[in-house]
C-alpha cells in the first residue's frame, strides 16, 4: 500500500484530516498504516541532492568515529552507555546510511530512522560541544526529520501537532477567536486586584508586542494574567497581536519545514502590523528558538535576524529588574536551596547563561541558590526536548530520559526547580509524577509577583 | 436566581454531597445544570494522554473513554437525573479550576456547586500550587455553594440562612446574594459577626461594650439595604469566626451559610490557616455559599 489513510505524505491541512487522525486511538492505525507506507526513494533521493548542504555532507564524512562525543549525550549516559547511543552512531546508522544508499532504503529502514531520530535524539545540541571537529549530531537530526517527515514517517502525535500548525497556527486549536477571549477573560479576572491593567490587543506602535506559547491561553491562561501584571507594574506600553501571537513551532520539532516557514512568517506579519519597538517572548525556550534564532533563517531574511529585535522574557525580566523598573521586597526573597533548568534552546543556543542568573540575584537570598552540575550551556536536556515530551509511542523511553535531570537535580538538594521554558517545566513535573522526588517548580513570572515591591497607586484600595 | 448551575464533579465521594444539592435545587427551582466534569490534567505536551482523576492512571482521552466517563455519570446520578431534563454533561481536559472558570464563565453561570476542596482525590490536584476551590473561589464572578458532607442537612429546601460578616467589600456582596436568597426562597436570615478577641486582653465591661458596637455596626450597615424584609436577627458572639459560626449554624439549624471569600492566598497550606471559609465548610453541617464578587448577586 502506498499511501494510508491517516499516515501518508500529505501534511494536515484540512480540519476533517485532523479529526480522522485524533479519532485513531493512541494512532494504532496510524502506526499499522506505516508499515505498510512505500518509500519514494526517487524523491527522497532528489531531495537530499537538493537540500543538503555541505555542512552536514562534510561532517559525515569527517566523522572520525572516535567516540568523544558519547558521554555528553544523556541518553547514551541513561541508557546504560550502549553503542547504539552514541551521538555518530545515531546519526551514521540512519541519515549516514540514507545518504551513502543514495536514498534507496525500504520502509523498515525509515521507521527505524524515525525511531532513533525522534526517542534517541532531543536535538539538544550538546554533543556539538564536545566533538572536536564540531560535529552537532542535534543540527543533523533536525535534517533527518524533515527528510522521515515529507515521507510520511513521523511520530502520530507530531503529525497532529504540525497540522495543528498548519490549520490554527498554533500548536492546539486554540483560534484567533479563542485566543482574543482569553485576554479578555483575563484582563477581567485580575484587574480588579491590579486596578488600570489591561491586556491590549493589536494596539499600534507600542514599545512592546507579546508573543506567547499556545499552551498558555489552552491550558494555563494565568501566564497571561502574571505577563500583564508584571508589564502593568513595570510601567511598560505594550500589546499582544490579535493573529501571529503564537511563538511554538512543534512543526519544527516535526521536520515540517514548510509549516515553521508559515508559522513565524505570520508572527513577523503581525509585527510588521503593528510595528512595535521591539518584541518578548514567553517563558519558553523552543519557541525562542523557533521564532528567533531559526526564523530568520526559514523565511529567508538575509540579516538572520526578525524584523524588530525579539528578546525572550528572561531577558526582558533582567532588564526590568536592573533598571528599577520592577522591584523585589528583600524580605521576600527565597530562602530555600533552589536550583535552575537551564534550557537548551535559549542557553545552548542562544546564549542566554548568565541572564537567568543575574534575575536570581535579585530573588533569591544569598546562599540558597544550587547550582546543577554541569550547568550554563554544559547543562543537560530536561529529558523531554524536542518533542520527546509528547509522543505516547515513546513515552517509556522518555521516561527513562528523564532520570538525568532527576539524577541533576536530586544532588542540588534543591526542592524547588525554576524551570523559565514550558517544555521544560513540562518534563519536570512528569519527572515528579514518574519518579516522585518531591520537587516543586515554577516559571519566574508568578515567582516574581509573589516578591514584588507594588508601588502604593498600583494596589487596589483597601477597605477594612 | 439559580437559573444556571454549574456542578462540578470530581467522581469521587467527595462531590457526592454537593451533587444531590445540586439536583435538589435544580427540581426546586427549575434550573438548568450543567455536570462538569474535567478529565485530567493534560501532561504530555501536545497529546492526548491525561491522569485520570479517580485512579491517577495514564489514560487517553478518545471517543471510547469519554463515553465510558460519561455513561459513568449517569450511573452514579442515575436517581438524581430522574425526572429532570434540563441536564447537560460536559467533559473536557485540562487544570480543573481554570476549566471550571472557564465554563462558568462561557454559560454565564448563577451558582457553581463544588464538593468541598478536603477529601477529594489527591491525583485531581497534584502538582498544582493552590486547592481548587481557592482559586475558583477567588476569580469565579458568580457565587460558590460548597458541600462538605453528604449528610449535609437540607431535605426541605433552605429556611434558614446564615450570614457571616466581616464588613469587607467581599461582605456586601455576600449580604446582598443573602438577603436575595432570603427573600426569593422566604427564608429567615441571621446576620452574625464574630468578635475576634483572640490576643487582646480585655475586661468583661469592653467586651459588652464592643459587642454593643458591632451590633450597631451591623444595623446601620445592613438594615438601610433590607427594604421591607423583616425576617432577619442579628447576632454578635465573641470567639474565633469560623468557630462560632458554626456553632451557631447548629444551634439555629441554618440551612445555609453564607460568606465573603476574600483571601488572596493561593498556596492551599497557608490559605487554610487564615481562610475561615474552608474552616467552616469542613466543619458545618449544611452547604456554606461564599461570594466574592458583586457580579451575579
Ligand atoms: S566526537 Fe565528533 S568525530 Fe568523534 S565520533 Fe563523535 S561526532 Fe564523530
Ligand atoms: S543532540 Fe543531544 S540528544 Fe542528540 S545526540 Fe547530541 S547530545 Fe544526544
Ligand atoms: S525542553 Fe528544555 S531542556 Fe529540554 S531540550 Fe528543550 S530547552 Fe532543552
Amino acid at each position: 500500500m502506498p499511501e494510508g489513510k491517516i499516515c501518508n505524505k500529505q501534511p494536515i491541512n484540512t480540519v476533517e484530516q485532523l479529526q480522522l487522525t485524533l479519532a485513531d486511538k493512541s494512532g494504532i492505525k496510524y502506526y499499522e498504516e506505516m508499515e505498510h507506507l512505500d518509500v519514494d526513494t526517487d524523491k527522497l533521493w532528489a531531495s537530499i541532492q537538493k537540500t543538503m548542504k555541505s555542512r552536514t555532507k562534510t561532517w559525515l564524512e569527517i566523522c572520525a568515529h572516535c567516540g568523544l562525543c558519547a558521554e555528553s549525550c544523556f541518553l547514551y549516559q541513561v541508557n546504560g552507555k550502549v553503542p547504539t547511543q552514541v551521538p555518530s552512531y545515531k546519526i551514521q546508522s540512519t541519515l549516514g546510511e540514507m545518504v551513502k544508499r543514495k536514498g534507496k532504503v525500504d520502509n523498515a529502514f525509515m521507521r527505524h530512522a524515525m525511531e532513533v531520530a525522534w526517542s534517541q535524539c532531543t536535538c539538544c545540541n550538546r554533543c556539538g560541544m564536545y566533538c572536536p571537529h564540531g560535529i552537532d549530531v542535534g543540527v543533523m537530526f533536525s535534517y533527518l526529520r524533515g527528510l522521515l517527515y515529507s515521507q510520511g514517517f513521523v511520530p502520530w502525535e507530531l503529525k497532529i501537532g504540525s497540522g495543528m500548525h498548519r490549520i490554527y497556527r498554533a500548536q492546539m486549536d486554540v483560534t484567533q477567536e479563542d485566543w482574543v477571549e482569553t485576554c479578555e477573560w483575563m484582563a477581567e479576572e485580575t484587574e480588579e486586584e491590579w486596578p488600570g491593567l489591561e491586556i491590549p490587543v493589536d494596539k499600534k506602535d507600542a514599545d512592546i508586542m507579546y508573543t506567547c506559547n499556545a499552551r498558555e491561553p489552552k491550558h494555563y491562561p494565568e501566564d497571561i494574567a502574571e505577563a500583564a501584571i508584571l508589564f502593568h507594574v513595570a510601567g511598560e506600553n505594550w500589546t499582544v497581536p490579535s493573529e501571529g501571537w503564537e511563538q511554538t513551532s512543534l512543526s519544527m520539532f516535526a521536520g515540517d519545514w514548510e509549516c515553521c516557514k508559515d508559522n513565524v512568517q505570520n508572527v513577523y506579519n503581525a509585527i510588521e502590523r503593528l510595528n512595535p519597538k521591539r518584541c518578548i517572548g514567553t517563558e519558553c525556550g523552543h519557541a525562542h528558538r523557533a521564532t528567533v534564532i531559526e526564523g530568520p533563517y526559514w523565511v529567508g531574511r538575509e540579516d538572520g535576524l526578525p524584523p524588530r529585535p525579539y528578546i525572550h522574557y528572561v531577558e526582558w525580566l533582567a532588564e526590568a529588574l536592573r533598571t528599577g523598573k520592577l522591584k523585589i521586597d528583600p524580605a521576600k526573597r527565597i530562602k530555600e536551596p533552589v536550583t535552575l533548568q537551564d534550557s537548551c534552546n535559549y542557553v545552548r543556543n542562544h546564549g542566554l547563561k548568565m541572564i537567568t542568573r543575574e534575575i536570581i540575584e535579585y530573588i533569591v537570598e544569598p546562599g540558597y541558590f544550587v547550582e546543577m552540575s554541569p550547568n550554563r550551556e554544559h547543562n543537560y536536556c530536561c529529558g523531554g526536548g524536542g518533542g520527546f515530551n509528547g509522543i505516547g509511542k515513546f513515552r517509556p523511553q522518555r521516561n527513562v530520559a528523564l532520570r538525568k535531570k532527576m539524577e541533576q537535580i536530586i544532588d542540588t538538594g534543591a526542592k524547588l526547580v525554576i524551570a523559565p521554558c514550558h517544555n521544560c517545566w513540562d518534563a519536570i513535573r512528569d519527572l515528579e509524577e514518574e519518579y516522585h522526588i518531591g520537587i516543586r517548580w515554577s516559571f519566574l513570572k508568578p515567582l516574581i509577583i509573589s516578591m514584588l515591591e507594588v508601588p502604593e497607586h498600583l494596589k487596589p484600595k483597601e477597605e477594612e | 436566581m439559580f437559573k444556571k448551575i454549574l456542578l462540578a464533579t470530581t467522581g469521587s465521594t467527595a462531590s457526592f454531597g454537593a451533587a444531590r444539592v445540586a439536583f435538589d435545587m435544580a427540581k426546586r427551582y427549575g434550573s438548568e445544570v450543567t455536570v462538569f466534569h474535567v478529565l485530567g490534567v493534560p501532561t504530555k505536551a501536545y497529546s492526548q494522554i491525561v491522569n485520570d482523576v479517580r485512579t491517577g492512571e495514564e489514560v487517553e482521552v478518545d471517543e471510547d473513554y469519554r463515553s465510558w466517563v460519561e455513561e459513568e455519570i449517569r450511573t452514579t446520578y442515575a436517581k438524581q437525573l430522574e425526572g429532570l431534563d434540563n441536564v447537560r454533561i460536559i467533559l473536557t481536559t485540562g487544570v480543573p479550576s481554570r476549566e471550571i472558570l472557564r465554563e462558568a464563565r462561557s454559560i454565564d453561570a448563577d451558582l457553581i456547586v463544588m464538593g468541598a476542596s478536603s477529601g477529594n482525590s489527591a491525583n485531581y490536584y497534584r502538582g498544582y500550587p493552590g486547592s481548587t476551590f481557592q482559586k475558583v473561589a477567588k476569580a469565579a464572578g458568580c457565587p460558590i455553594l460548597t458541600v462538605h458532607r453528604e449528610s449535609a442537612s437540607y431535605w426541605g429546601g433552605f429556611s434558614k440562612i446564615l450570614f457571616g460578616t466581616d464588613f469587607s467589600k467581599q461582605s456586601l456582596s455576600a449580604f446582598l446574594f443573602a438577603l436575595k436568597t432570603a427573600r426569593e426562597l422566604d427564608c429567615e436570615l441571621t446576620i452574625f459577626h464574630a468578635l475576634d478577641i483572640s490576643g487582646k486582653v480585655l475586661d468583661q465591661n469592653e467586651i459588652e461594650e464592643n459587642l454593643i458596637a458591632v451590633r450597631e455596626r451591623i444595623r446601620s450597615t445592613y438594615s438601610p439595604l433590607m427594604g421591607d424584609f423583616k425576617n432577619y436577627d442579628i447576632e454578635v458572639w465573641e470567639g474565633a469566626p469560623y468557630v462560632e459560626i458554626v456553632k451557631l449554624a447548629r444551634e439555629k439549624q441554618v440551612d445555609l451559610v453564607v460568606l465573603a471569600h476574600h483571601t488572596r492566598e493561593l498556596d492551599p497550606e497557608k490559605a487554610r490557616i487564615g481562610s475561615t471559609v474552608e474552616q467552616v465548610i469542613v466543619r458545618a453541617n449544611c452547604p456554606v455559599v461564599s461570594v466574592s464578587k458583586p457580579e451575579k448577586v
